[in-house]
Parts: C-alpha cells; structure tokens; sequence
C-alpha cells in the first residue's frame, strides 16, 4: 500500500444547506487503485460528502486536495479538475438525446479535444469494459436501468479519470438489475480503479473494499477494514445499522447468524 | 346551372374576393410582422430565458424585470410606447440642437404588377419596423417563459452529469441542457407560434395596413361587414392551422427514440 501514491485527501470537510449541517468535519485519504466504500443512514451526508470532492457543492470549510493539488483554492480550474474525477450517479444522468456511445464519447470530444473517430474508438473500448457495446447505437429510454448504469459507468470510465466516484449506483435499480452492475464494478475495482463507493451492498464492500467508512450525521461514527465491520463493529449504532440492512439485503450468513443469536438472547 | 340566380351570400363574398390584391397585400404584410416578430422573439426570448435561469445575480434580475414588465403591461401601449419614442427622442435632440434620427427616410418596397393589377409590397418603413419591434420584443418575453420551463423540466442533474465530465457550464448548457429543452419546448411553444399571427392585427392602430386593415378598407368600399370578416376569420385559421400541424410534424420528427 505504501508504495502507491495518495490520489485524494479530504481534510476536515464542512458543509451545510442553510441551517442545516450535513457533513461536520470529515476527513479521508485514499491512494492509487483503492476502494473505499462509505455507508450510513440516509441523510448521513454520504452524497454531500461525494459532491464535496468533486467540487459540485464547493465545502463551506475544509480542503480537497487531488493528486496533491487543493480544489479548494480559489482561481483554481474545476473544469479541469472534474474532467479528473469520474461521478456515476444514483439516478444515471445520463444524456437523453444522445446515443449510448454519444454519451461516452461527447465530453472526449468537448473536453479532451479528441477527433470524432479517436473519440469514438475510446468510447467504444469503454462500452467494452461495461459489456455494452452491441447496445452502442440505443438511446437511454431503449435500455433498461441496469443498462443504462454501466453506459453511466462507460462514461466515467472513458476519461480516463485519476477516480471515479459511484453515488449509490444500485439503489434505482430493480434487484434483478443490481447484479450486472455490480458485476462490472467489481471487475473495474479488481483492475485497478480508484474508486469510492457510497452503496449498501455489503457484498461488494466486503469484496473489494480496502477501507469501509460509517457516516452519520455528518461524522465519521467509525471505519476499518470489511473484516473489522463483519466481525466485530464496535459502536452500537453500526451494529444497528448492519442488522437493518441485514434484514433488507440480506445475504451474509454470518450476519444472520450474529443477528439470530443477539435476538435469542 | 342548377341556379337562377347565385345565393346573395355567394355574390357578396365573390365581390369581397374581387379585392384579392387588397388581400394579398394584407396578407403579405401579416405574414411579414409574424415572420420578424417570431424569429427576435425565438433568439432574444431563448437569451433570456438563459440568462434568467443561468445568468448569475444581476444579469438574471435584469431578464425577470423584462419579462415582468413586458407581460404585466398591455401590447398596445407598448406599441403606442415604441412609435411615439423615437419622436420624442428627435424631439429632445432638436431642442439641443443635434442631428435628429432619420426615422420616416427608411424604406424599402417593391413595386409589381400582377394580372394588370399594381401590387406594392413595403418591406420596410419606420411603421413597419416599429411594429416588428414591437411585437418581437413582446413575443421574446412570453417565448422566454416557454424556454424557462423547458430548460428546468431538463433539470440541474443533466448539467450536473455533464460538469462532472469537465465540461464547463456553458458548454453543459449549449451541448446537453438545450439541444434537449428545444425538442421539450415545441408543444407549449407552439401557442405562441399560433397567438402571434392574431397579435399582429393591433399594428393597425400605428397605421399599419395589414390583413385587418385591409378588410376595413373592403368594408369602407363594399358594406359587406360579414363576408369580410369571415374571409378574415378563414385566413387565419388556415395559416395556424398550417402553423400548429408544422410543429406537431417537426415534434415527432425530432422525438428522442424511446422517449
């Protein structure tokens, strides 16, 4: 791990809507090829925090550094900057009037100045990696949601960014819809993408992550390895919180097991 | 022949279409007002439209001021506003002693003769111009609401994607917010595009010989006050008829599939 470079470094991040603090002071650090999962209550400010990173809603305090450069300097150039940092949403975004290999290769051709045809080679080699390239030439509204999420993650992916952050990428999805998406985010995490993921499959966590994050409330309650939260989660408001999303999601046998015995007792 | 005598009404409207170089002039003139109004209110209502919706603090408060003002105050006084400015204008600069705006010196028609009838169709003199104005300027800020709506049901997360491709917010807004909100746009704007033509007979009040006008004219000539205005009536139904199905088809055509 030492050996790999920091590619993002959140310090002491603050934000709030109005009267209402969402994130109060949350830090993280993640370097090349890491995934970090965060999970937590609704309302816990897990997209805040995502759209702090990429300077979508700039933090009321705190710093955003990427590849050591702070984001949070001003007459800094974000447009740049994003074009560094992929989002795939929870709601895909994507482009409506555009074909799926359009929505992959518009901001190919718009931001990194490539030619039609170079823009098209990329975007196809993305589509690729998310097994969608025979879906190339439908519009958003001829595929399903399953589908149209991996052209959203084709479409983050095709930047080339330094990460890409996934905002709850499954929780639109009809269930029997989750599994290609998961699949192929397991595949990119697996070669080596750089990810941070706010998502309640606990299967994918425990697969890939490399550092699980609770957040309530706008705070870090706590964090540590997949292991350390499967195991033996030490606030009471984690063990809540994996209980219920046991009994929603619910395919880790020890989970179940450790949520039977707590309810014998 | 199946009649004696033609029905009164049929002799009455056959006379009225006697003036068909009247109303072919008129219906030119029409035509010429709802072209230029329709086209500076489509570019200068889609600005404000943006301008209100993007345009920051100061720029977005100018372009809901005039939109307020223009659909808050009736369009004859605004045309009543518009003719009589440039007179008070040259008025002041008279008094000061400096050169006055040439406005009655601008012109441009065309004389022609068809089926041994003379047919003068002004393109442009300073009534003309004031009613182009007017109306246009009037017909952006109803456009501009149109265009508003149809940019917000877009909504911020197609713009969000795309600034979180590194696109900037104007390339975000002209590359994927509008090419979208102008395919929303065509059904609610095509009221606008089927009220202009009637709006245009109020330019009769700055003297103005359109349609309206010249059906007056054939009244004041023939007394046939219903088969006047029921020709009128037909005209327009027939050019918003034609209006309303051109949109419709240009909808369909530029539908998004799946959509």
């Amino acid at each position: 791990m030492d050996k790999n470079k920091t590619v993002l470094k959140v310090v002491d991040v603050w934000k709030s809507y109005d009267e209402l603090e969402v994130l109060k002071g949350v830090s993280l650090e993640l370097a090349e090829q890491e995934v970090k999962v965060i999970f937590g209550p609704s309302g816990s400010g897990k997209s805040t925090l995502l759209r702090c990173i990429n300077m979508l809603n700039a933090p009321d305090k705190g710093e955003i550094y990427l590849s050591g450069q702070n984001l949070t300097t001003s007459g800094i150039n974000l447009n740049a900057m994003r074009a560094k940092i992929g989002m795939v949403f929870q709601h895909f975004n994507l482009f409506s009037h555009l074909k799926a290999i359009d929505n992959v290769s518009v901001a190919l051709r718009r931001v990194k100045g490539l030619t039609k045809e170079e823009a098209r080679e990329e975007a196809l080699n993305a589509l690729n990696q998310v097994k969608m390239v025979e879906w190339a030439e439908h519009y958003p509204a001829q595929l399903s949601g399953g589908q149209q999420q991996r052209v959203g993650i084709a479409r983050a992916l095709a930047m080339k960014p330094d990460l890409i952050l996934f905002d709850e990428p499954t929780s639109a999805l009809d269930p029997e819809l989750i599994g290609e998406v998961l699949q192929v985010m397991l595949e990119i995490a697996k070669a080596g993408t750089t990810m941070v993921v706010v998502t309640h499959e606990m299967g994918f966590a425990r697969a890939v992550a490399s550092e699980m994050i609770f957040l309530d409330q706008g705070i870090v309650i706590e964090r540590g390895t997949p292991e350390h939260f499967f195991d033996s989660p030490e606030s009471e408001r984690v063990k809540h919180f994996l209980r219920q999303i046991n009994i929603l999601y619910g395919y880790h046998e020890e989970l179940i097991k450790e949520y039977n015995e707590d309810e014998k007792r | 022949m199946i009649f004696q005598q033609l029905p009164k009404e049929l002799v009455d409207f056959l006379r009225v279409l006697g003036y068909w170089d009247n109303i072919l002039i008129g219906l030119a003139k029409t035509m010429w007002l709802y072209v230029w109004a329709l086209l500076i209110g489509f570019f200068l209502g889609l600005l404000l439209a943006l301008l209100r919706q993007y345009g920051g603090r100061i720029l977005s408060r100018i372009a809901t001021g005039y939109i307020e003002i223009v659909r808050g105050t009736p369009l004859l006084v605004q045309l009543f506003f518009i003719y009589f400015l440039p007179f008070s204008i040259n008025t002041f600069l008279q008094a000061q002693g400096l050169p006055y705006i040439p406005i009655g010196r601008w012109s441009l028609y065309v004389t022609s003769n068809l089926f041994g009838r003379t047919v003068t169709m002004v393109f442009l003199d300073h009534i003309t111009l004031i009613g182009i104005l007017t109306l246009g300027l009037n017909s952006a800020a109803y456009q501009a609401e149109y265009f508003r709506g149809a940019v917000i049901s877009i909504g911020g997360g197609q713009l969000e994607a795309a600034q979180s491709l590194g696109m900037s917010r104007r390339s975000g807004v002209l590359h994927i917010v509008l090419p979208q909100a102008l395919r929303r746009v065509i059904p609610a704007w095509s009221n606008e595009a089927a009220y202009l033509p009637k709006y245009t007979v109020l330019v009769i009040y700055i003297g103005l010989s359109e349609l309206f006008a010249q059906a007056h004219y054939i009244i004041s000539e023939t007394f046939l006050t219903l088969s006047v205005y029921i020709l009128v009536a037909l005209i327009f139904l027939v050019i918003i008829t034609i209006i309303s199905k051109a949109l419709d088809i240009l909808y369909k055509r530029t539908a998004i599939p799946g959509l």
